[in-house]
């Protein structure tokens, strides 16, 4: 019962520190609102289309004319010019006016009369490999496109074997899952926004943490902000007032966020409310956890800013986790957001369930323990140490005063 | 001056804290970097393979897919709802399909359909297996007419100009291997220097003014607020350039990453965007003198210049409002550099207003010169 009611009390104070500290309600609120929003804007244009291309058009006759209109139309490419030479659209691509080159031979129109393979050059800038994917995507589907009406129209010419062949024999159909439209921002937001609310928490917690440093400095190694409960209570409490404050900011962030953006979002809450309750619940204890390594209020950002990127590395989303090594691997797997980033987009985007990711689930839980442990003692043994320092001090002032 | 260069530098050793900021994330970074995707790219994507047909010419496609580098066929799975389920548990990224009845419907003509699935959730692996998927679903289309022709009496010659009429010759310019790694690392680790310089910058001004120590500071200058911050960052300066162009030196010189230019182009661009950063957290110091705000500032700066930077994204495909942000980024200037100069190698004029706007971020602290020395004299700190 006493036990119950030091996790209170820890609670009670920890709330009352977040809630009258401004730049801990920054880290805590500002940001998980604010900048999931943020990052949208920058990517809600989501495909990149009509990227400027320059034509080096050598056949000049009705066919090439014919091919460049073809590619035109393509989502990808937009013909902003003819270049006479190579050389001009070199400089062309130099300036930035254009970021591919399309060059066509000067026998293209004849080859195709004759029956002859034809060939067109593309030259692609590569600066940014959206660019590139989306040319490689648009010259493609011409190139399928051209290849089945050339076809068509040298087998018509053929007679008899019209009979046998009409097109291509094989039909494809390709289908896009979790991200149809191939969107930027769609692929990119739902691994974001959970990693922002785990990089917010820990911004938070490690502030929090450094702050008290501040204080015991101020007063000779003792916070008297500090209600000291057993370590299992304080961290218990600690990490009740943090939840509180998290789970309707997930639900923003996880619900919302997709909603006033038109992203993808198919999966239930009730599937990914409980994947990003165990998340948050490991990533308080890492935090805690974390706690030691801050020793005062600003170096909080100085050592949690940079890993932002590591993780978001870490997670998979730009570098799929299958081609980790073995040792990078096991790192990523320590880091709570890892999990959920991987469980939140199957769950948002291809409407995965609780039980299709339950090893990230198991995953998660066995983090919470983890950090849960790691937490406990260090707080057990910095509150050890720290006492003890105070009674030594608390001592020696005595012998001052009765040598007096 | 001396005195405070001195002060500079002994600021820089006096906590752990500067050297691990300065000195090892950054390397360490670096190396995370380059290892985790030292293959290039994620290729052998594991992808399924739904085979209803069970015929020699769905055995025949099977074995095309697995022989591509891109994917890797990791599992053989009875129905495109298992398939789904896998892709839903995250163990397979796509799953080509073919349909019962296949290669008798092929071979007589009815044209049946090969569908496949690529999962986008995740960017790179959904588009690498599109792209094998679709390569094996053309060539089979072709190999059928192919097959068709010779055996109604065409020769080869004349059946192979028939079905590939068109081709397309591809020419990625730089970056030929279409290297993820190259396009990665150039960008991100540029970026997280100048996320630490702004940090470091930021702190270590703002460590005067709460431990009360800038009227010190400022005397060890004589009063010129100019010279003591020249004093306080130029062993920054020093420390940060060296340690970029050590990163930049394993980049180009032991992975050789496209240098297609002289080398002290990008040397001089790594030790413009380390100035320009910290003259623009000198600039946000000078305007809030706070630890905590001109902190916060510079981290959000930092953060999200990753994504307004426009290395993934291109800027002029973003929203006008969104997009002139970039261009007061210091590592957006460095950016269009690097692809100039090293990627595509071209003469310096092209790039020339990007190392103008670095030099003209030189003058920003101007600005607040007066405004932070009357800070540093009547510190106040806030929380």
């Amino acid at each position: 019962m006493n036990w119950l009611k030091s996790i209170y009390r820890v609670w009670r104070r920890e709330s009352l520190l977040v809630f009258t500290d401004i730049g801990v309600l920054l880290f805590f609120v500002a940001l998980p609102l604010g900048y999931p929003i943020i990052y949208t804007l920058i990517y809600n244009p989501e495909v990149v289309k009509d990227i400027s291309t320059v034509v080096v058009d050598n056949s000049r006759t009705a066919e090439s004319r014919e091919l460049v209109r073809t590619l035109d139309a393509t989502q990808g490419i937009k013909i902003v010019g003819y270049a006479a030479n190579m050389g001009e659209a070199k400089t062309a691509m130099h300036e930035k006016k254009c970021y591919g080159v399309v060059e066509i031979p000067h026998d293209y129109a004849k080859k195709i009369g004759r029956g002859e393979p034809t060939v067109m050059s593309f030259y692609s800038d590569m600066s940014l490999l959206l660019r590139y994917r989306q040319f490689l995507f648009s010259l493609t589907d011409v190139r399928m496109a051209e290849t089945a009406k050339i076809t068509a129209e040298r087998l018509s010419r053929g007679g008899i074997l019209t009979t046998v062949v009409s097109g291509l024999p094989v039909n494809s159909e390709s289908f896009f899952l979790g991200d149809p439209t191939q969107g930027f921002a769609s692929f990119v937001m739902p691994g974001i926004v959970v990693l922002i609310l785990q990089q917010s928490m820990l911004l938070g917690i490690t502030m929090i943490a450094g702050t008290a440093a501040d204080r015991r400095r101020r007063n000779r190694g003792r916070d008297p902000y500090e209600y000291e409960g057993g370590a299992v209570a304080t961290v218990l409490g600690k990490t009740l007032c943090y939840m509180m404050i998290y789970l309707p900011i997930s639900y923003y962030i996880l619900e919302f966020i997709p909603h006033m953006f038109s992203l993808p979002h198919v999966g239930s809450f009730l599937d990914y409310m409980p994947m990003i309750f165990v998340m948050l619940l490991a990533t308080s204890f890492l935090g805690q956890t974390l706690q030691v390594f801050v020793r005062e209020r600003e170096s909080s950002l100085l050592v949690i800013v940079f890993t932002s990127v590591v993780f978001l590395f870490l997670s998979g989303l730009t570098w799929p986790r299958y081609a980790f090594n073995k040792f990078w691997l096991l790192v990523s797997d320590l880091i709570p957001a890892t999990f959920g980033v991987e469980s939140f987009i199957r769950m948002n985007g291809n409407d995965s369930t609780l039980s299709d990711l339950s090893q990230y689930y198991w995953g998660l839980w066995g983090l919470t323990a983890l950090y849960f442990v790691t937490a406990v003692v260090l707080r057990y043994f910095t509150a050890k140490a720290t006492s003890s320092r105070h009674l030594s001090a608390a001592s020696r002032a005595d012998t001052d005063i009765s040598a007096s | 001056m001396l005195d405070s260069l001195k002060r500079g530098i002994i600021q820089l050793a006096s906590r752990k804290i500067y050297i691990t900021m300065m000195l090892i994330v950054p390397i360490a970074f670096s190396l995370f970097f380059i290892d985790l995707m030292n293959e290039g790219l994620p290729l052998n994507v594991p992808v399924g393979m739904v085979d209803m047909d069970h015929s020699s010419m769905s055995r025949r496609i099977a074995r095309s897919l697995n022989a591509m580098e891109l994917i890797d066929i990791t599992d053989d799975v009875e129905s495109y709802h298992k398939a789904m389920d896998k892709v839903r548990s995250g163990e397979l990224y796509g799953f080509f399909y073919i349909p019962s009845d296949f290669q008798e419907k092929a071979l007589s003509g009815k044209t049946p359909t090969l569908t496949f699935y690529s999962n986008m959730s995740i960017f790179v692996p959904g588009s690498l297996s599109y792209k094998g998927f679709k390569t094996i679903a053309v060539t089979t289309a072709g190999k059928i007419v192919e097959t068709t022709l010779v055996s109604a009496g065409a020769d080869y010659s004349t059946a192979g100009a028939m079905i590939q009429s068109f081709n397309q010759d591809i020419h990625p310019l730089g970056n030929p291997w279409t290297n993820y790694s190259i396009y990665l690392c150039q960008s991100f680790i540029p970026a997280m220097i100048a996320l630490l310089v702004m940090l470091i910058t930021s702190f270590s001004i703002c460590q005067e003014i709460k431990n009360d120590t800038a009227p010190e500071w400022l005397a060890t200058a004589k009063g010129s607020m100019a010279v003591a911050l020249a004093g306080k960052l130029l062993p920054q300066t020093f420390i940060f350039s060296a340690v970029g162009v050590f990163i930049q030196s394993i980049l180009f010189g032991y992975l050789h990453f496209p240098l297609n230019n002289h080398p002290l182009h990008m040397v001089f661009a790594m030790i413009l965007l380390v100035m320009s950063s910290q003259a623009f957290a000198v600039l946000v110091t000078e305007l809030l003198p706070n630890a905590r705000l001109s902190m916060s500032i510079v981290s959000l700066t930092g953060i999200l210049s990753f994504s307004i930077a426009g290395f993934s994204f291109p800027v002029d495909k973003m929203y006008g409002g969104v997009a002139i942000f970039s261009y007061i980024l210091p590592i957006r200037n460095y950016f269009l550099i690097y692809i100039d100069q090293a990627l595509n190698g071209i003469p310096i004029y092209y790039s020339r207003v990007y190392y103008i706007v670095m030099l003209v971020m030189l003058l920003l602290p101007v600005v607040g010169l007066k405004r932070l020395k009357k800070h540093c004299l009547n510190p106040v700190y806030v929380k």
